[in-house]
């Protein structure tokens, strides 16, 4: 193939990509007439219930755009297998990185600062290999590039962050959902530890507050709340399966407090228990009521 | 031409050896996929020092037996076409000017006599054969020292352009980056506390080429001396035709000291078979070639100085052993074995130093020991927490270990191994002593039960304000010594959890738990 032939293909498809993509974005207009906060989707695929919930909320399309670098941010703290809920579900992940170059985007980057060796972590995770296979950019952390930056302040006036992440013209939060010790559950805001360098071990100290300042930092375009299975006990690392709770559940949304506040409840908690979520709360970063938000729910 | 099939040959070895040991490192998989560790497996000397020491045959020998059995019919050709560090040895020796001496003419025998020293002190249970064996210290000496320093070196010169901030000059020294690092680089910057040291023993044993060429194989090389014994009556053998005019050519070249110029004095026992007299011999006189029985020329060692060997090797055990450090309780807390390491005298018999483990070692936590295991352990394996921890589901550092002084543990047997007991410093710990929160060795504690646990507690900071307070605590049953506790307890310098070796499942006397 010559470079004229390549232009050619490449052009024609670009075209292919984008006729359907813009049909599908009007309906996703559509869809987001009826202002859905959250989307809850639950079925036996993750890669349907994942799209599904994306759909509800409008479809990618509403979020990414055509030659967007998009962050991807699973948790893949921990070296365990998927099975294990310790680390997000492969398939959410994958499914993600897929729709977002459907629509059109330029590189979709998966990573995450693992907190035990990243080797194992994203081999053993299964989302190194699930997201490369949808064409996904998937790094190790490298500590050049973290970055001191200012934060809100409410604890943190600054910290090094990672800046892939701040770069990034779409950030997607994926985090599973999983119990903590310290801050009762880790869900979304609690997965921005991923991106942070420095000695993480002292965010300990003021937790809450910690959590919000990056978190309203990076303000993500979208939060895909992975509880395909829920980790209930000996969290954040787990390692036995009978802490393991199948639930088949995706849920999405773009509120970052409002989809912690919803993960809360699905371990029989409220946003009101869970520290970072009420301080999220009140520093205006989104809403723990949810009785004042639309939630959309989709069997598949 | 045999000389150049000979450099061939020698290159690819070394080549094979390189890419084995760039191989001793981790991808993310449970196994390593590669037998890394085929050259110790192949070392006779390796082999037989620990029959001798663990009175155990040991598992993996073929290779060692088919260089053994090639060593007695063919001689030393080991030495001159694969050993590793004698091809390493033979191009830094190229680098030397001028003839060698010739005043060094007995020092061959002091090989032998280190051999005798081995073998005799692994008859009677001291190891300590990898100090000296060269695959072994070639191994140790890349692992702790030439690769540490290769790859700081590579990184300190592409972070400088990095920090250049120059976009186009960035751009291409990340990609040439990128590709290093996918093939030649390792994953992280291994660090070592006997790298200096370790180093500083190569740079001799590599810089006494310049005294004279295959210094070290001639007069040092216990492998070497043990090969020059089995070779004592090897078929394959020089021999000199009448066209000799003496010209004395042969011994400025000879690799291996073997006195090639006087035909009748050929000691066929230091001949590592490199051909360069038959290259070189401008009366094309010399042939290599299978011969029936010629005389063999003794290998001169002198009864006393065999004697002399004998007894050291004899003295040496008891010396070594007349230390209080290997009673349980005495020993280094802080001496704490790999998992799967056997018990300390066992683990003691097996270990040759070769550093395979620390090589493999997934967070650099496995490190060499100076005396902390006595003068009989140097450079030894022990966990460093603070520097790396054990990997709850690794199992690679059994999966390198040559001698099963590290037992290959399968998962589930190795998830129930302690190498010792994690312990809280609650004059440290931050919630213990300064009512603040943190139990990230709560958070981090891999047992799927964990093994830390914390107690709620209420307690009123200085303006009298009541709060909620996580105690961590470690349940001793289900604690296993991984050390990650540790090795992420923010309370840095002396942590606030730490692990000692008391509680190892190795030890029968080193224990604490009434069960």
């Amino acid at each position: 193939m010559n470079r004229r032939d390549f232009l050619k293909t490449a052009i024609a498809a670009g075209v292919a990509l984008t006729i359907p993509g813009s049909t599908e974005g009007l309906l996703g207009h559509l869809d987001a007439a009826e202002k859905v906060d959250i989307a809850v989707a639950h079925g036996i695929s993750p890669q349907a219930i994942t799209k599904a919930a994306i759909d509800s909320l409008g479809g990618i399309k509403r979020f990414i755009g055509k030659g967007d670098i998009v962050v991807v941010k699973p948790n893949i703290g921990w070296d365990r297998m998927p099975e294990y809920a310790a680390t997000t579900n492969p398939e959410v992940v994958s499914t993600v990185v897929k729709l977002c170059y459907e629509v059109g985007a330029k590189q979709v980057k998966v990573f995450d600062r693992s907190v035990v060796d990243p080797r194992r972590c994203y081999k053993q995770s299964g989302i190194a290999d699930a997201a490369v296979a949808t064409g996904g950019i998937v790094s190790f952390i490298d500590d050049r590039k973290f970055r001191e930056v200012k934060l809100p302040g409410i604890v943190l006036k600054s910290w090094p962050l990672y800046t892939e992440a701040m770069e990034a013209d779409k950030v997607i939060n994926i985090p599973i959902a999983k119990t903590h010790g310290l801050s009762t559950l880790t869900l979304g805001m609690k997965n921005w530890m991923g991106i942070m360098g420095g000695s993480r071990g002292r965010i300990h100290q003021k937790i809450d507050g910690s959590l919000v300042d990056v978190a309203m930092f990076i303000k993500p375009t979208l939060v895909v709340l992975d509880a395909v299975r829920i980790l209930t006990g000996n969290g954040p690392q787990g390692g036995s399966l009978s802490d393991v709770k199948k639930l088949n559940t995706v849920i999405v949304g773009t509120d970052q407090v409002a989809v912690d506040a919803y993960g809360a409840t699905l371990f029989g908690l409220k946003g009101a228990d869970i520290g970072y979520i009420i301080a999220g709360h009140k520093a205006g970063l989104g809403t723990m009521d949810l009785s004042k938000l639309k939630i959309k729910r989709v069997n598949i | 031409m045999t000389k150049k099939i000979r450099m061939v040959t020698q290159g690819i070895f070394l080549l094979i050896f390189l890419w084995l040991f760039l191989q001793t490192e981790s991808k993310g998989a449970n196994d390593l996929g590669y037998p890394v560790k085929i050259f110790l497996d192949a070392d006779p000397l390796i082999f037989l020092t620990t029959i001798l020491s663990s009175r155990e045959w040991y598992q993996t020998f073929y290779l060692a037996i088919l260089v053994i059995v090639a060593t007695v019919f063919l001689g030393r050709l080991f030495c001159g076409w694969v050993c590793p560090l004698g091809t390493l040895n033979n191009i830094v020796g190229s680098m030397k000017k001028g003839h060698p001496s010739t005043q060094t003419a007995n020092w061959y025998r002091f090989k032998y006599y280190v051999l005798i020293f081995l073998l005799v002190s692994s008859l009677f249970s001291l190891q300590l054969s990898g100090i000296a064996d060269p695959i072994s210290l070639l191994i140790r000496s890349f692992s702790l020292a030439v690769y540490p320093v290769v790859s700081y070196a590579t990184s300190a010169t592409f972070d400088a352009i990095y920090n250049t901030n120059i976009p186009p000059l960035v751009n291409v020294s990340e990609f040439t980056y990128s590709i290093l690092k996918k093939i030649f680089l390792p994953f992280q910057q291994p660090f070592y506390l006997q790298s200096a040291f370790v180093g500083f023993l190569f740079l001799l044993v590599l810089g006494s080429n310049l005294v004279e060429r295959r210094f070290w194989c001639k007069y040092l090389c216990p492998l070497g001396g043990l090969l020059g014994i089995l070779s004592r009556y090897a078929f394959l053998r020089r021999s000199v035709s009448e066209d000799c005019n003496d010209c004395g050519a042969c011994t400025h070249v000879c690799q291996g000291g073997a006195t090639p110029n006087q035909a009748e004095r050929w000691k066929n026992t230091e001949c590592i078979y490199c051909t360069d007299c038959d290259d070189l011999c401008p009366q094309n006189a010399v042939h290599f070639g299978f011969m029936k029985k010629q005389p063999v020329v003794g290998m001169d060692l002198g009864k006393r100085r065999v004697i002399g060997s004998i007894l050291t090797g004899l003295i040496a055990v008891p010396l070594m052993r007349i230390t209080p450090i290997a009673r349980a309780g005495v020993s280094d807390p802080r001496l704490i074995r790999p998992p799967g390491a056997l018990e300390e005298k066992e683990f003691l018999r097996r270990c040759i130093k070769c550093s395979e483990c620390m090589k493999v070692c997934i967070t650099n936590g496995l490190q060499p020991t100076l005396f902390e295991a006595g003068i009989e352990g140097i450079w030894s394996p022990a966990l460093v927490p603070r520097i790396g921890y054990c990997e709850y589901r690794c199992t690679l550092c059994g999966q390198v270990c040559p001698t099963g002084a590290i037992k290959r543990l399968e998962l589930p047997e190795k998830n129930k191994v302690k190498i010792g007991l994690a312990m809280i410093d609650k004059g440290r710990c931050l919630p213990h002593a300064h009512a603040t929160p943190c139990i990230v060795c709560q958070e981090v504690c891999p047992t799927p039960k964990k093994a830390i646990w914390f107690e709620e507690t209420r307690v009123k900071n200085r303006e009298g304000k009541e709060r909620v307070l996580k105690l961590p605590r470690v349940d001793l049953e289900l604690c296993i010594g991984c050390g990650l506790c540790e090795a992420k307890c923010p309370v840095l310098g002396q942590p606030a959890i730490y692990v000692t070796s008391v509680g190892e499942s190795r030890s029968r006397d080193n224990q604490l738990l009434l069960s």
